[in-house]
């Protein structure tokens, strides 16, 4: 215990050393200043933090003591397996209460717009942007098992899909969504091709390059895409009816047509009200096809490829069908984001933002729905929220997604595993 | 085509490549020990730049004059600091999460290199910093048809003769000491050499140390080339360092160097003779051209699936 | 760390309390613009400029009897946040006006939202034609236009440094590109053609690649679009390699910044571009300009941009009697504001009447001298 107490201090002393560089000798032009108090203070709260932990493991397993030895141990969390209920007998047991967990945040979401200003309205659009972006990227990497770092690309092919559709093409929001999708899909067959015989990390970097050939095209090819200008894109609109103050020849706005004043809220709460339908439609298939022979054997091959291929599963169908499935939620994605944001250009499409999306499928827990859905709604209102500290607001965040996966390592829900047990009456 | 600018470009292009290698092989050291991908390690290399400005400052500070003195004296001192921080990621990001859920550690990468970016930040402010040009100076070799040369700056040689340096001390310590042994024995397989008594979370923190030793090398020759940085150039050079680790075959030593150098002089030759838009896009495509068909990069390990 | 952020969450508290204690009697004005991320440093001069025009406003009795109180907004110069801090100055704090966006990636979108809250927004720093070319009534900009700073850089470099074999590079942005382009545009009015027109890539040091092609290509001028990150390190590697050929830029190398990004004044020495008369000279702004000295900040590049740009908004509020963004935006567009830069008038676009590129050449010194015509 006594050799516990000398840590913290440790800890201390090498944070002082750690930082005495970088935040107490603070470059100026060639020349630099001493700052003697960032790095103590960083020391100081190193040093508490530390304690901190000892302390509450300490309390801990002073209350373990109380409650008698248990035979196990503390466990580490990593470890523990997953609790063995089958699926199928759950789902009947605890319907009623199923149902109204998943009744209660789609009447939450469905009202949510009449209560929300713009600026809350416009984060609770890119939360559910990115809750189509999680459940698509969820199913290559948690189903499927498959280590996607380029998802951003099929996210940039729907964006830019219904954008250039419109440029070029004049298509609207309503047929943009579907060819969107269906663009996206084909994208996924066509990179998920290659990719067939690449494993674990190589297919991860396959994939990232995938993600950065897009997006350094889609700047370059200035003539078509208007390279890092972008491309502006119109509201959706309802057939013959339009979100503008005044309309164009030929159509009504809305306002003028529901006989309601002028609001330029209108748009954006359509733009939600519509996403949150594609959301729950999406939770719905995906709830659906993770139950089902597909799904099945996405998670069949994840566990074991040869197993799978020796058993008659012909893998490419299956995880082309993946990248296909993931690649055209993630189009859908895109598209709400171009209708949303009004604007489309490459910088919306780096790498960072696969890395982001990757991070809110591990944290949500990886093949876990409502862990995905809580995670990505966290995930993006966590920084509008911290915009306060503002110039801390990345900082935090960044510890934040650090603190997170050490605490809960398997993700904030984890995805219980369909476990067949027998029946022993 | 003339042989004068083919071999200036293949300078520019095995310069580049000995940078991208030299941080390479944190990645791919990490990789093959604990076969994780380290995505804060570009981080590293953004500390270990402003870690050299601030040493290369101090020594100024300390009265220190004569070239090779700084030099020497700045190089030590990164190293050292840099390592620690190498370490100290390790211990606060990696480890807790040893054994765990394999993506776990991925994001935890990410979040660290936000917080070791905005770290560096909050303490140095936005603004681009740079070093004063410590050496100045040229070789100039007539290569070519008629009175063309071809130049190589002093800190561009150094660069190439560190870089294969450093492989080769690497290469000893893994091959030749019973350190190196161990880090084998662990890469192998962990559980076993734990067995047979080797300390394998020392191992790892090893690994970890000498990878950032080396993205500190090339920190502090990367600043004296070019002169300047800001806390976003981790980003960049990472992925493209992490390109050329798994170009050569994540995994491997010398794969890592040689990635580097394919990278760099591809980014250099076509850029030179193609187009500068499109370097990156070839890049890209060579390595997924490469993987498609040796699916473990050039020198790497084949996969066996164990049944 | 964690003292930080708790001082961070009391400075907080406070701000809120005395906000809501003032609410009253307070003018809310947005400053927006990257405050985080690579541009950090033009973010800190539009702050500044607009946080001594506002204590110097507020000390002198506020306008029409209100004190201004400013709200930061950070995009980083990203598109996206943009969107949301435009959404949450016009929402969470009120704000009746808008002095920014740094990034013209940044303005173009986030303008939308000003404008479809009727918000005077004046842009002092993005100067992408696009910006007002939209037709949206209530943005303004204090700066000048790419087209305009592109145009008389190529008059320059064909007329005054007679180069034949003209190498264009941009930075593939919104900005780099827009002035590369018009640049571009400008050299085939005059009859010339570039003999390489070509993107590098943002966050990159090693342009040796490029700088071998120009010496191949026997570049005698190299026109750059784009910022001091980028524009350092080619300059440092264009005289390494011994290219005679002068670097010429636009107005994002204004700031000593690009001296520490190109390793030392010796490799700044010679460097030309182009920026507005260089506002710190103009007798209007000495006063402000010790002000700011004073406090350690060296008034650079668009921080008296910013201070004018709060000036003018001041005096709309103040001729309007109100903050009704078409009116102050009508008054605008018929009337000239005295300023720190000196008065400014406006045409039906948002622009200036009289815009005033001038060239400077960064000397061995580290600082910037007018190219004398």
């Amino acid at each position: 215990m006594g050799n516990k107490l000398f840590h913290p201090l440790a800890t201390g002393f090498l944070v002082w050393i750690l930082t005495l560089p970088i935040s107490g000798v603070v470059l100026d032009g060639y020349f630099f200043s001493f700052h003697w108090q960032p790095p103590l203070v960083l020391a100081l709260a190193a040093f508490l933090f530390h304690s901190g932990i000892l302390a509450v493991r300490w309390w801990h397993s002073f209350g373990k003591l109380l409650k008698e030895k248990r035979g196990l141990g503390d466990c580490p969390q990593g470890f523990d397996f997953a609790v063995d209920q089958s699926s199928l007998s759950r789902s009947t047991r605890t319907l009623p209460k199923g149902a109204i967990l998943m009744a209660l945040p789609m009447i939450v979401g469905g009202v949510l717009p009449f209560f929300l200003n713009k600026y809350w309205l416009t984060v609770a659009i890119l939360a559910l942007i990115y809750v189509l972006l999680a459940l698509g990227l969820n199913i290559v990497v948690g189903l499927a098992g498959m280590l996607d770092l380029g998802f951003v690309a099929f996210y940039a092919v729907g964006a830019y899909g219904y954008a250039l559709g419109h440029e070029y093409l004049g298509l609207g929001f309503w047929s943009s969504l579907p060819l969107g999708a269906m663009l996206a899909a084909g994208f996924g067959v066509v990179l998920g091709f290659p990719v067939l015989r690449m494993h674990g990390d190589y297919l991860a970097i396959v994939t990232l390059g995938f993600g950065e050939i897009i997006r350094l095209v889609l700047n370059n090819w200035v003539s078509f895409t208007g390279g890092p200008n972008g491309v502006r894109v119109p509201g959706p609109t309802l057939p013959g009816l339009e979100f503008t103050r005044r309309a164009k020849e030929g159509s009504i706005p809305v306002h003028e047509f529901l006989g309601i004043d002028y609001s330029a809220n209108h748009r954006i709460v359509f733009i939600y009200l519509v996403l949150f339908m594609v959301v729950l439609a999406t939770i719905f298939l995906v709830t659906r096809l993770k139950n089902m022979p597909l799904g099945r054997s996405w998670e069949a091959l994840r566990e074991d490829e040869i197993a799978c291929r020796s058993l008659g599963i012909n893998h490419v169908t299956v995880k082309l069908s993946a990248f296909a499935l993931g690649a055209m939620i993630g189009g859908i994605g895109g598209v709400f984001f171009a209708a949303s944001q009004g604007f489309v250009n490459p910088t919306s499409f780096t790498f960072f933002e696969s890395a982001l999306i990757l991070a809110i499928v591990v944290l949500g827990g990886l093949g876990s729905i409502p862990g995905v859905i809580i995670a990505a709604i966290v995930i993006t209102i966590l920084p509008e929220v911290l915009r306060d500290f503002s110039d801390y607001r990345v900082l935090v965040f960044g510890l934040a997604m650090v603190i997170m996966m050490i605490w809960r390592p398997r993700g904030l829900v984890r995805s219980v595993r369909p476990v067949f047990r027998e029946h022993v009456r | 085509m003339d042989a004068t600018i083919l071999a200036q470009q293949a300078i520019n292009g095995l310069i580049l490549g000995a940078t991208y290698g030299l941080i390479a092989i944190g990645y791919t050291m990490v990789y093959g020990i604990i076969g994780m991908i380290n995505f804060a390690h570009g981080e590293i290399y953004m500390v270990s730049a402003y870690l050299t400005a601030i040493f290369l400052a101090l020594a100024q500070f300390a009265g220190i004059t004569s070239i090779p003195a700084t030099l020497v004296f700045v190089l030590f001192f990164t190293l050292l600091v840099t390592a620690l921080h190498g370490w100290f990621a390790e211990r606060i990001a990696y480890r807790p999460l040893r054994g765990s859920n394999r993506l776990a550690p991925l994001i935890t990468a990410i979040g660290l290199s936000l917080v070791l970016q905005n770290y560096v930040r909050l303490s140095q402010g936005a603004r681009s910093q740079g070093i004063p040009s410590l050496m100045q100076g040229s070789f100039i070799l007539p290569i070519g048809s008629a009175g063309g040369s071809v130049q190589i700056t002093h800190v561009q040689l150094l660069i190439i003769v560190v870089a294969f340096l450093g492989m080769a001390v690497l290469t000893f310590i893994m091959h030749r000491t019973s350190l190196g042994r161990a880090c084998r024995a662990t890469e192998q397989d962990l559980t076993m050499a734990a067995l047979l008594g080797i300390d394998t979370d020392r191992i790892i923190s090893i690994v970890f140390v000498i990878g950032a030793a080396m993205a500190a090398v090339a920190g502090v020759l990367v600043s004296l080339n070019y002169g300047s940085f800001d806390f976003h150039i981790g980003f960049i050079t990472g992925i493209k360092a992490f390109t050329a680790a798994v170009l050569g075959g994540i995994g491997s030593l010398p794969g890592a160097m040689l990635g580097g150098l394919i990278l760099g002089l591809s980014e250099s030759f076509f850029s030179g003779f193609v187009n500068t838009d499109y370097k990156d896009v070839f890049a890209f495509a060579l390595l997924v051209l490469v993987l498609i068909f040796r699916p473990s990069g050039l020198l790497g390990q084949p996969m066996v699936t164990k049944v | 760390m964690k003292g930080k952020v708790y001082g961070g969450w009391v400075l907080f508290l406070m701000v809120l309390m005395v906000s809501s204690a003032y609410a009253e009697e307070t003018i809310a004005i947005g400053v927006a613009g990257p405050f985080t991320g690579a541009y950090a440093a033009f973010g800190a001069q539009l702050w500044r400029g607009a946080e001594q025009a506002a204590n110097d406003i507020n000390a002198a009795g506020g306008i029409v009897g209100k004190k201004i109180q400013l709200f930061k907004g950070d995009d980083a110069c990203e598109p996206k946040q943009a969107l949301a801090v435009a959404n949450q100055l016009v929402d969470r704090h009120g704000v009746q006006a808008v002095i920014g966006h740094f990034c013209s990636s940044s303005t173009i979108p986030a303008s939308e939202v000003y404008a479809e809250a009727g918000i005077l927004h004046i842009t002092p720093a993005s100067t992408n034609p696009m910006v007002t070319e939209r037709g949206i009534a209530t943005l303004f900009r204090t700066c000048g236009r790419d087209d305009q700073q592109g145009s008389a850089a190529a008059d320059f470099i064909v007329q005054k440094l007679k180069a034949q074999a003209i190498a264009v590079i941009h930075d593939k942005d919104t900005y780099g590109q827009g002035l590369a382009d018009a640049m571009r545009a400008q050299l085939q009015r005059l009859g010339k053609k570039e003999i390489l027109y070509e993107g590098l890539t943002r966050g990159e040091k090693d342009f040796n690649a490029l700088v071998t092609k120009f010496k191949s290509l026997h570049a005698d001028a190299v026109y750059f679009g784009g910022l001091h990150n980028e524009a350092g390190p080619l300059v440092r590697q264009m005289k390494e390699q011994g290219l005679k050929a002068p670097l010429v830029s636009g107005d994002g190398i204004v700031s000593e910044e690009f001296v520490i990004a190109a390793g030392g004044p010796a490799y700044a020495d010679g460097v030309h571009m182009t920026f507005g008369r260089d506002p710190r000279k103009i007798k209007e702004g000495q006063e402000v300009v010790d002000r700011l000295r004073k406090a350690g900040f060296e008034p650079e590049g668009y921080t008296l941009y910013s201070y004018a740009t709060l000036q003018i908004i001041a005096a709309a509020i103040e001729a309007t009697r109100g903050t009704d963004g078409v009116a102050m935006a009508k008054w605008l567009h018929a009337h000239e504001v005295p300023t720190v830069m000196g008065p400014k008038g406006w045409d039906v676009k948002g622009d200036l009447k009289t815009s005033d590129y001038v060239m400077y050449r960064w000397n061995d010194k580290g600082t910037y001298d007018e190219v004398v015509p």
